[in-house]
């Protein structure tokens, strides 16, 4: 069988049962006599090792095989412990990681000490003799030596190190069964080698044996019986797929759009040449609806629905409360909703993080809590809310902070509400900071997540009660490659700026402006805000005096401000492109696309643009 | 422990000094071929301990003479040879049942070492 055509769809396929697994087990945590439920994840872990065992992933279909056998004997029984969830979900997760090291195309790794060292091995003696059903077929018998693992190096000086590898580890297969190899026989054929080799042998053999005929390979240069094969990290793979199912009607609308589009062609072909304008108008009238349904329906196809993203964060959400040995309520809301599978990646590690604080600090002195997730739409963003009932902030610890490091003046901490009190936390400053810790619960790592989702154009808003609770709003764009942007125009130079960063745009008169010293500012939404100059950024020559004045309202590093521009042009959705060098090596600019007109700009990233004036100043 | 060996090259060169080496090693050299063809004709005649052959001859190449031979004596010990740059070649052979490989341009102690240790196996 040809195995890489169909691994794509087996790591997919599979990926998807991994999903169920996880979701079924959070739920039978609350329920655990639920047979439906038990019966369910039974399948899922059949189905998952049926796939594997056809794809000859024998790691895959071995721990598959087990968590089924295990599962079998819970659905006798009726019920699933506590410690046999937690089991089943650590089976899970080394699932998930086999499929990394097959989408990776690494051998897979052992899974004998997760058979070994779980498993209702004593219960399923004495179930299996009581019932004297056959479970467990084709797992080691107790006859076969343990497996032992041999690495090989080859000296440097080997001229061609791949078919010497490959007769060594066809000897190996002389001295017992090859469970593993790294490389792999297919590595090796495809020369991706780099003079080691480690296998998993299990042989009747003893190693002094074994040694004593590999060294009669002058090419060898060392031998070794190493004790464990290191593992790498169980990382975010069920999220992390490159391949993206797409639905067969979903595909049918796009060859539809392509079909009229050519029709249209072909009617604006004839207009143009019996120059018949008004068939003409009618054609572009049309070729433009066209096309715009078109950039939808593409876009739809990179939209997957926060649910797996969701049900990792409720693995996060049980596995904190096991350690921490509260009891955690996960409330979740609008996993359906959708967003670019692009951004779903970079959501992990922020959610995942604002869930830990929210654990444990919010949650801190209490024995248990609730803790909402909760996504919506708004026009074209995504907010994605974590909330918790816990401490909350207490935003005179942060004044007393900010003072003391020096982040902010006497005055200006007076002046500040506790509203932007709260977005200090996400100063790197602050965030490291032990003390904020402790005293108002909050904080570790919020530099991170405001960066990461600074990074692809969101936006972090937090809000706090003290005694009451926090939440941390994200606000995201719904697509990374396609964005709606504000257009603006500075010294006859249009730029952009993405909208979620965009808190307002207005016009004031000028008699709006005061000043405080040097400062000028300008009163918006119940405070005053200090106005920054684009030109002023830019370099660019001052503007003449005179009319109302353009103001971009934005939130940068936690502070409102307004960004002073010439003119305010309009909203536009754009299709972001990256800057490739030597325009990546602009500061202030992350990105740039190319308006309707065939003219490029650029757009701003107000933070960098900022950090930069700081350091100049 | 020297043995019975069959050499396979389409060079006269290559076969007198590989003849050469396991002579002065006490080997039997029982046949020499130039092509893949002749190489399984000799093999059925002699049934050798050992076959060294070349990969890239006329007439038969070493691969296809490889598979007839083990298609013949499925315990059959064949020993490719090959130059550097074939490394795929010699992957494919190894795959097809090739016991071990020498590359050229070799030091008779390597042919030795690898001759006698797929005898002895």
């Amino acid at each position: 069988m040809d195995k890489a055509k169909y691994r794509a769809m087996f790591l997919a396929e599979a990926a998807e049962h991994l999903q169920a697994m996880s979701e079924i087990l959070l739920r039978l945590d609350n329920d655990p006599e639920n047979r439906q439920e038990i019966d369910a994840l039974f399948r899922e872990a059949h189905s998952i090792k049926g796939m594997a065992a056809t794809m000859e992933y024998q790691e895959t279909a071995r721990l598959a095989h087990r968590l089924e056998d295990d599962l079998d004997l819970c659905r006798k029984r009726g019920h699933i412990s506590a410690d046999e969830i937690d089991q089943m979900l650590a089976g899970v997760d080394l699932l998930e990681a086999l499929l990394e090291d097959i989408k990776e195309d690494r051998p897979e790794r052992n899974v004998d000490s997760y058979l070994q060292a779980t498993g209702l091995s004593e219960q399923r003696e004495v179930e299996l003799q009581s019932s004297k059903t056959e479970v467990g077929g084709g797992l080691c018998s107790t006859n076969d030596p343990q497996p032992i693992l041999v690495q090989i190096q080859l000296a440097d000086t080997v001229p061609v190190p791949a078919p010497r590898l490959l007769v060594l580890l066809k000897r190996m297969g002389d001295f017992g069964t090859v469970l593993n190899s790294w490389p792999t026989q297919e590595q090796i054929l495809t020369d991706k080698v780099n003079g080691r080799l480690l296998v998993q042998l299990r042989s009747h053999q003893p190693a002094e044996q074994i040694h004593a005929q590999l060294a009669t390979y002058s090419e060898v240069e060392e031998i070794s019986f190493p004790e464990h094969v290191a593992s790498s990290n169980q990382d975010r793979s069920v999220l992390k797929g490159a391949s993206v199912r797409v639905s067969t009607e979903r595909l049918d609308h796009l060859i539809n759009l392509t079909g009229e589009l050519i029709t249209t062609r072909y009617q604006l072909q004839n207009a143009l040449k019996k120059r018949q304008w008004r068939d003409l108008d009618d054609g572009v009238g049309q070729l433009s609806q066209l096309v715009k349904n078109l950039h939808h329906q593409v876009l739809q196809v990179r939209m997957v629905s926060l649910q797996a993203l969701f049900s990792r964060l409720s693995r996060t959400v049980h596995d904190l409360a096991r350690t921490s040995g509260k009891k955690i309520e996960l409330q979740t809301q609008g996993a359906d909703i959708e967003i670019d599978r692009a951004i779903v990646e970079e959501l992990v590690d922020p959610l995942t993080h604002m869930i830990r604080n929210a654990v444990d600090h919010g949650l801190k002195a209490r024995e248990s809590g609730t803790i909402r997730l909760k996504a919506w739409r708004d026009r074209d963003q995504v907010l994605v809310q974590v909330t918790d009932d816990g401490a909350g902030i207490d935003p005179e610890a942060i004044r007393q902070l900010a003072r003391q490091r020096g982040l902010l003046t006497s005055s200006q901490v007076k002046a500040l509400r506790d509203y932007d009190l709260y977005q200090l936390i996400c100063q790197p400053g602050f965030s490291t900071s032990q003390a904020v810790t402790d005293i108002s619960g909050r904080g570790v790592g919020m530099d991170v997540v405001k960066t990461t989702i600074e990074g692809i154009g969101g936006l972090v808003l937090i809000d706090s009660n003290l005694g009451e609770g926090t939440s941390i709003t994200l606000k995201l764009p719904l697509s990374l490659a396609i964005i709606r942007v504000l257009l603006i125009e500075s010294d006859g130079a249009r730029m952009a700026i993405p909208i979620p960063r965009v808190i307002q745009a207005i016009e004031v008169s000028p008699t709006e402006i005061h000043s405080s010293g040097k400062q000028l500012m300008v009163y918006f939404q119940d405070a005053f805000i200090p106005l920054l100059s684009l030109r002023k950024m830019l370099n660019q020559p001052k503007k003449p005096q005179g009319g109302s004045i353009s103001l971009v309202v934005s939130e940068v590093m936690g502070r409102r401000v307004g960004l002073v521009v010439d003119r305010l042009v309009g909203q536009q959705e754009v299709f972001v492109q990256r800057l490739s060098p030597p325009f990546d090596q602009i500061p202030g600019c992350h990105g740039g696309t190319i308006l309707g007109d065939g003219q490029g700009i650029f757009l701003l990233d107000l933070q960098s643009l900022l950090e930069r004036r700081k350091k100049a100043v | 422990m020297p043995g019975r060996v069959l050499i396979v090259d389409d060079a006269l060169f290559m076969r007198n000094m590989l003849a050469d080496i396991f002579t002065q090693a006490g080997w039997d050299v029982v046949a020499e071929a130039e092509n893949g063809e002749q190489a399984v004709a000799m093999y059925r005649q002699h049934r050798p301990q050992l076959v060294t052959m070349d990969i890239v001859m006329p007439v038969m190449g070493g691969i296809e003479a490889l598979k007839k031979i083990l298609q013949m004596e499925s315990e059959a010990k064949v020993v490719v040879c090959s130059a550097l740059g074939q490394k795929h070649l010699i992957l494919d052979a190894i795959t097809s049942g090739a016991r071990d490989f020498i590359v050229k341009p070799f030091q008779s102690e390597q042919v030795l070492e690898v001759a006698e240790r797929v005898i002895s196996t």
